[in-house]
């Protein structure tokens, strides 16, 4: 194999070509076209983005190049060529002589996607016994020890026996990764591989593929719905929109300079971690008024240290702690999910909650939602202390607190209208008039932009973002002064995402509401908030005014999700990874983050 | 993984004590409850003539005029290290485990069981044999076929099966098949150590009579599992490093979707191990759920209650069974317990 000298650009022949590709469903209400005419070519060592959001035919495509739409019902026509094999008419035999050994496919999900009874080993060295048939199983797990190391999992020779769940989400995606490489393919197709993933182990994953594709002259398809995660990966970027294929050409232009109104459109819609607080501010309040944005925004000084005002919210030094059961008999170890946390929250006041997976940012909002009782330390809310209140006690509290929760898809009871479940938490209430509820609900549909006459459907014929219309909707039914929104758009695309942040912030200066927003994502948190927490491991290691967080963060740990933030333009996004790398060979080879 | 042996063995001795607590409030606490004097209840363990001097022995014999507790204790012991009974001067011993004696035969109920067991393993085994590998099968083809006119036909059959009881397709089998048609030797057992081919022709049909309740079961089971295995994105994974597709099937699909069946046939077998009821019957094999049949209809309250606790002592030992298979089937189980 061939690495091309810079590295940016392959000049070979190409490995992928696809020429009018069109793949249909065809259903009882006629055919869906998800994908029509699409062709684009991907050269030896080249990388290949493909962008768009959900519905645009990017995964279809990618399954195609597969051959993986065998089977299924999908009619296709046009030509897909993948290193020398006519994937659309080649034999079944063929098509499995190149899948995993020509090209190989990383998916989205990396704790669904490994097999959960058999050893990552047996798994690699399958892969590799299929298209190495002669190579004896000793050889097969040398090569396989040798994929696991080149994808830094620790100590390969002896991981090589565990099982996957015995590994993290990001390990996880490493052995899938790994099981692509065994057998040395020309191509790397990964769909959304960093989608299921926090913010660093997203970095992480990245950077790895970048070397993989520098280092092994592969190249590489990288598919996701975030213009900004294939921003600083690839050479060429393609955008599609309900199969069709908008925009392609190079990174830089069509990031730069983008043609098409969607990708302009796209492109707006992606949060961006440098934007302050205060322009979002602005540019929202400008264009409410129909007015253009300005260029340069002097946030009015806050109202300062609001020393006379009592917070709405006070909590402080709570604990929660879990028992985990283990030793011999049975005994149990204390964990601390939420460690000695403590803020002030005062009136139309948002505060971002930002942190990864197992931070204890989702335990530190159960706890003041009290769906948790704290271990130790107070909530006090509107002056009374409600850490320890019964629920009896609570349930005329919640009227004032509300919650909007992460999977659209399942906080929704699935047998209720829509209007029915809005209008429950009146009913809770002690609301009777069934007149007054269908009215205040359906005011409520159309300020959150829904029609009055959804009510009676349900949830299933909604979207994802319509359906976190609907869930805020429920929170606001009973004009709540706190409403805590825990990773409210992280399920959505970003077009979708950026309309429900609006709304979130048109709602908030119309009811003046008061928000606990917590959220991986740091851009999105920079744009709505006003004072930050950042948490890790149950602690806060960094707080204050959101932009001073941003501009000047002080705890390595702030600085290190910072670097791992996907930016937008290419050339930062390589100056981030040059820097992370850097930031790694201070700490050793391996990264410091993830700990199984 | 010691701990996780332990731990299961402990929880079954505990069922099997709870099981024998239940049999005894059943057997000796519920007839009080209805009202049943310490003399009108040891003549139901007296049989067939209830003098007034052989019922105040029975009294003593089974303790029943002593505290419940007590009685229970001497219930367990009896099972556990044996007992000794007083028949006027005669001192009979019942050794461990101990359910008593037939009114009927005057046999001490364990060995008479251990009698009929072969009978009883020979059949379920045979059967359970039958019904997982044929059971299974169906559902893994129907599953893979999904639509096709094997899976229409073999679903139909299975929701038939399911639905028809062993007396019905027991005694349609003996009708055609064999007086009829003369396709298959009645049943009859013979002993697998005289003669293996006699064994397995004379169970034949009983065999496949128990198995194809079951197999039906079996196969809605596996074709369900199957549908939804196939569908979990591991099995894409599978599919996308190029494998063939039996072996997508055979090795990745397979093994999650009989992890849940190993479960339902360790019940299943502990059942048919308690006494294959119906079928035994229907044959006339001379197994522990004929045993039970006949103790049922002569009210010989001593079998029915050995039989019982017998019954129950398989299906514990093979849910242990399947318990401490668990964990090579699958391995997030090592780890979570």
């Amino acid at each position: 194999m061939t690495t091309p000298e810079t590295g940016s650009r392959g000049d070979g022949l190409p490995v992928v070509s696809v020429r009018d590709l069109s793949i249909t469903f065809p259903t009882a209400d006629g055919d869906v076209h998800a994908v029509q005419n699409l062709s684009f070519e991907v050269p030896e060592g080249g990388a290949l983005g493909i962008v768009g959001e959900s519905g645009s035919g990017k995964s279809v495509t990618s399954l195609a190049l597969m051959g993986l739409h065998r089977g299924t019902r999908a009619q296709i026509s046009g030509q897909i060529l993948v290193a020398g094999t006519d994937v659309v008419a080649a034999h079944d035999r063929d098509i499995r002589a190149m899948r995993g050994n020509d090209i190989a496919m990383v998916f989205q999900d990396p704790m669904s996607s490994l097999h959960p009874q058999y050893t990552i080993g047996d798994q690699l060295v399958e892969a590799y016994l299929t298209h190495r048939p002669r190579a004896g199983k000793a050889e097969a797990r040398k090569r396989a020890v040798e994929a696991l190391d080149r994808v830094g999992i620790p100590e390969p020779g002896r991981r090589i026996n565990s099982y996957p769940h015995e590994f993290s989400g990001g390990m996880r995606q490493r052995v899938l990764i790994a099981m692509g490489l065994v057998c040395e393919p020309k191509v790397l197709l990964a769909d959304e591989p960093t989608t299921a993933l926090d913010v660093t182990v997203q970095a992480q994953i990245l950077d790895l593929l970048d070397d993989l594709r520098r280092d092994l002259g592969m190249a590489l398809i990288l598919v996701s719905h975030d213009l900004a995660v294939v921003a600083g990966s690839v050479d060429e970027v393609l955008v599609m929109r309900r199969g069709v294929a908008v925009e392609r050409g190079d990174v830089r232009r069509v990031l730069g300079a983008p043609q098409h109104p969607y990708t302009q459109q796209l492109l707006a819609a992606v949060p961006r971690v440098e934007v302050t607080r205060a322009q979002r501010r602005a540019q929202l309040r400008a264009e409410r008024e129909g007015r253009p944005a300005p260029a340069a925004v002097q946030e009015p000084p806050r109202a300062a240290d609001r020393d006379g005002e009592e917070p709405l919210l006070s909590v402080r030094d709570v604990r929660q702690r879990f028992r985990i059961r283990g030793g011999l008999f049975g005994g149990s170890t204390d964990f601390y999910a939420v460690d000695g946390v403590s803020f002030d929250l005062y009136r139309g006041e948002t505060l971002g909650v930002v942190g990864e997976s197992g931070s204890g940012k989702s335990t530190l909002s159960r706890m003041v939602m009290r769906l948790l009782e704290p271990t130790e330390g107070s909530i006090v809310f509107q002056g009374r202390d409600i850490t320890h209140l019964p629920e009896r006690k609570m349930r005329p509290l919640r009227r004032d607190i509300q919650m909007v929760f992460q999977n659209p898809y399942s906080s929704l009871n699935p047998r209720m209208t829509v209007g029915e479940s809005i209008g429950t938490p009146l009913r809770v209430q002690g609301e009777r008039d069934g007149k007054l509820i269908r009215s205040r609900v359906q005011e409520l549909l159309e300020r959150v932009g829904l029609e009055p006459s959804h009510y009676n459907r349900f949830p299933h014929a909604f979207s994802g973002g319509q359906r976190q219309r609907i869930a805020i909707a429920r929170a606001l039914i009973l004009r709540p002064k706190l409403v805590i929104c825990d990773e409210p758009v992280s399920a959505l695309d970003v077009s979708t995402q950026d309309q429900v942040l609006r709304l979130l912030a048109e709602l908030q200066e119309d009811f003046d509401l008061t928000l606990i927003f917590v959220a991986h994502d740091l851009a999105v948190v920079r744009q709505i908030s006003d004072r930050v927490l950042v948490m890790r491991k149950g602690k806060v290691v960094e707080t204050g005014d959101s932009d001073e967080v941003y501009e000047n963060p002080q705890h390595p740990y702030t600085r290190q999700l910072l670097a791992a933030a996907p930016v937008l333009d290419p050339d930062e996004a390589r100056a981030h990874r040059a820097e992370r790398r850097r930031l790694r060979g201070e700490q050793g080879e391996q990264p410091a983050v993830e700990v199984v | 993984m010691l701990r996780y042996i332990l731990r299961r063995l402990g929880a079954s001795v505990l069922l099997l004590l709870v099981v024998t607590l239940m049999t005894f409030v059943i057997f000796y606490v519920v007839p009080r409850l209805a009202g049943r004097t310490t003399e009108q209840l040891a003549t139901m363990y007296v049989g067939r003539a209830p003098t007034e001097a052989a019922i105040q022995a029975t009294i003593e014999r089974l303790n029943l005029d002593q505290p419940l507790v007590l009685q229970f204790w001497e219930f367990v012991k009896g099972i556990v290290v044996g007992a000794e009974y007083t028949f006027g001067n005669d001192v009979v011993q019942c050794s461990a485990p101990c359910f008593g004696y037939s009114f009927q035969t005057y046999q001490e109920v364990f060995p008479a069981i251990l009698d009929r067991l072969p009978i009883t393993f020979s059949l379920g085994l045979g059967a359970a044999v039958l019904w997982l590998v044929g059971g299974v099968a169906v559902g893994v083809v129907s599953a893979v076929t999904k639509g096709s006119i094997f899976d229409r036909i073999s679903m139909g059959l299975a929701l038939a099966a399911v639905s028809l009881p062993v007396f019905f397709t027991g005694q349609l089998a003996l009708a055609f098949l064999v007086h009829d048609w003369d396709l298959f030797p009645n049943a009859r057992y013979t002993p697998f150590t005289e003669d293996p081919l006699a064994w397995a022709s004379g169970l034949l049909l009983p065999w496949m009579t128990l198995a194809f309740l079951h197999a039906a079961q079996y196969a809605r089971q596996t074709r369900a599992g199957m549908l939804e295995t196939m569908g979990e994105d591991y099995i894409r994974t599978a599919r996308a490093k190029g494998l063939k597709e039996s072996r997508v099937v055979l090795k990745h699909g397979l093994r999650p979707t009989l992890t849940p069946i190993l479960t339902i046939f360790g019940l299943d077998i502990g059942l048919v191990l308690g006494g294959a009821v119906l079928t035994e019957q229907v044959y006339s094999l001379n197994g522990i759920g004929r045993y039970a049949v006949t103790a049922i209809v002569q009210s010989d309250l001593p079998v029915i209650l050995g039989v019982t606790l017998f019954g129950a002592f398989f299906v514990v030992l093979c849910n242990l069974a399947v318990d401490l298979l668990y964990p090579l089937v699958d391995p997030r189980v090592r780890t979570a317990r």
